[in-house]
């Protein structure tokens, strides 16, 4: 039997907990076009092609150590990739990415230890296919969220 | 029924219509076969093993990049337009069609034959709602870039980032077999694809391409092995991918050594590896994967 009498305190609190979750409904539909992704996407330049994406969220690290993301990705040979580094504007840190191929021979870096400068982008003329890992830190080991993209460039 | 049951009943069925796209699915809604695996079964690669074997398989962007620079024309020929999606009874038949069409969707957004791609993009529509993962398909922007013929960066994104999203979450789902299926539907339709070129185009390149896919094929085959004895469909493609490999097996891929150059340029870096890997594979060899690829793409295709 449908009451006739209407509890707005309870009522109030429902429609709260409605709103709360079709906002939460529209950010996890939001997630596959994450603003920071998308807007490094297509800065990644005119030529680039689109391949993938890493999206890093790192805590502050206490101690030093190897690049805490780590993930393998497959390179080609005969490829120019561009590998593009963006962080979101509450990072404390900035993107690093390195690279190191299957006999753990590290292949690029976009931090330059003589100089202490971190490149925003890294072209990889790709001349041995195998599969690579991919290391993904913030600099300092600090807190950080950020994306690494992935593209071919002529 | 109280006010509360009420609000409780309508905060889960907002919840639920919420991530479909479009209002009319309401009606369309059907309950998924019971597809997920055990997780003992799934246990047997790691999270991490499974999403590193996802980015190592080659991407039919790549490919269609590489025919690019070899300046082959596009054709229609080597798409799989005999797929029917509304013809896909199992979930197996859906996942690994949703790869082949996802490969097809590459090579034609690579050429700017988006016009073409609105039939695709419709099966590709129907074979996700019927796995339950279409919500992460955002067709209606994909089909506005395609007919706007605008903004390639955009919807190869989209297109691309969909795909991973939906592999992800079956992943994270305990539907990793048809996460699997998928992968494996890409590589083969994508492997199609340089095989039937390379007959007509003979490009050192492709040639190498096809050659060095022998690195990624164990990790293809180990992502289908927990599954294999799962049903008929799976233990046939597990055969199949085991005859490829066959077909690799005197292929080998050697090394030159060297240190990396790298230049400073317009504020970013540019490095040239200068180590080499090289394929050693014969005609005869080349003409032996050209033909089994061929057999197990047509299998999977025509089958359906």
């Amino acid at each position: 039997m449908w009451p006739l009498k209407i509890n707005y305190s309870h009522m109030k609190k429902y429609l709260t907990a409605l709103l709360m979750l079709l906002v939460a409904g529209f950010i996890v539909k939001g997630q596959t076009t994450d603003p920071l992704v998308s807007n490094c996407v297509l800065n990644a330049g005119p030529d680039a092609k689109y391949l993938k994406d890493f999206r890093i969220q790192l805590a502050r690290a206490a101690t030093a150590g190897e690049p805490r993301y780590k993930a393998q990705m497959s390179l080609w040979k005969n490829t120019k990739y561009r590998f593009s580094m963006c962080n979101s504007e509450d990072s404390n840190g900035k993107l690093i990415l390195s690279i190191k191929d299957n006999t753990n021979n590290e292949v690029l870096s976009s931090f330059d230890q003589k100089t202490g400068k971190i490149y925003p982008y890294v072209d990889f003329i790709c001349n041995k296919s195998g599969i690579y890992q991919l290391n993904y830190d913030f600099s300092g080991r600090q807190q950080g969220s950020g994306v690494g993209v992935v593209s071919m460039v002529k | 029924m109280g006010v509360r049951s009420f609000l409780i009943l309508l905060l889960v069925l907002t919840e639920c219509f919420s991530c479909r796209n479009s209002p009319n699915k309401a009606s369309e809604f059907v309950f998924p076969e019971a597809d997920s695996v055990p997780l003992g079964e799934a246990e047997k690669l790691s999270a991490e093993a499974i999403a590193d074997i996802s980015n190592n398989i080659t991407s039919p962007v790549e490919i269609a990049y590489l025919l690019q620079i070899m300046n082959v024309p596009f054709s229609p020929d080597y798409l799989a337009s005999s797929i029917d999606a509304n013809k896909q009874p199992t979930t197996f038949d859906k996942a690994l069609t949703l790869g082949i069409l996802g490969a097809d969707l590459g090579y034609l957004n690579m050429y700017e034959k988006t016009g073409s791609s609105l039939d695709i993009l419709s099966s590709i529509r129907k074979l996700a709602e019927g796995l339950s993962v279409g919500q992460f398909f955002d067709f209606e922007t994909i089909k506005r870039l395609s007919l706007n013929k605008s903004n390639l960066d955009s919807l190869l994104f989209l297109s691309i980032d969909s795909y991973t999203q939906i592999d992800k979450y079956l992943r994270n789902n305990d539907r990793g077999q048809l996460s699997a299926l998928m992968i494996i539907g890409v590589w083969i339709e994508a492997q199609y694809l340089a095989t039937q070129v390379v007959k007509k185009h003979p490009d050192p390149m492709l040639r190498d391409r096809i050659g060095e896919q022998k690195i990624i094929l164990n990790d293809l085959i180990m992502l289908a092995s927990p599954y294999c004895s799962r049903d008929t469909e799976f233990n046939s493609l597990c055969r199949y991918l085991q005859e490829i490999k066959d077909k690799y097996r005197d292929i080998r891929i050697t090394y030159t050594l060297g240190e990396p150059v790298s230049v400073e340029k317009d504020g970013g870096l540019v490095i040239k590896q200068t180590e080499t890997s090289k394929v050693e594979m014969t005609g005869e060899q080349l003409a032996e994967i050209i033909g089994v690829t061929a057999v197990v793409r047509d299998k999977l295709v025509l089958n359906n």
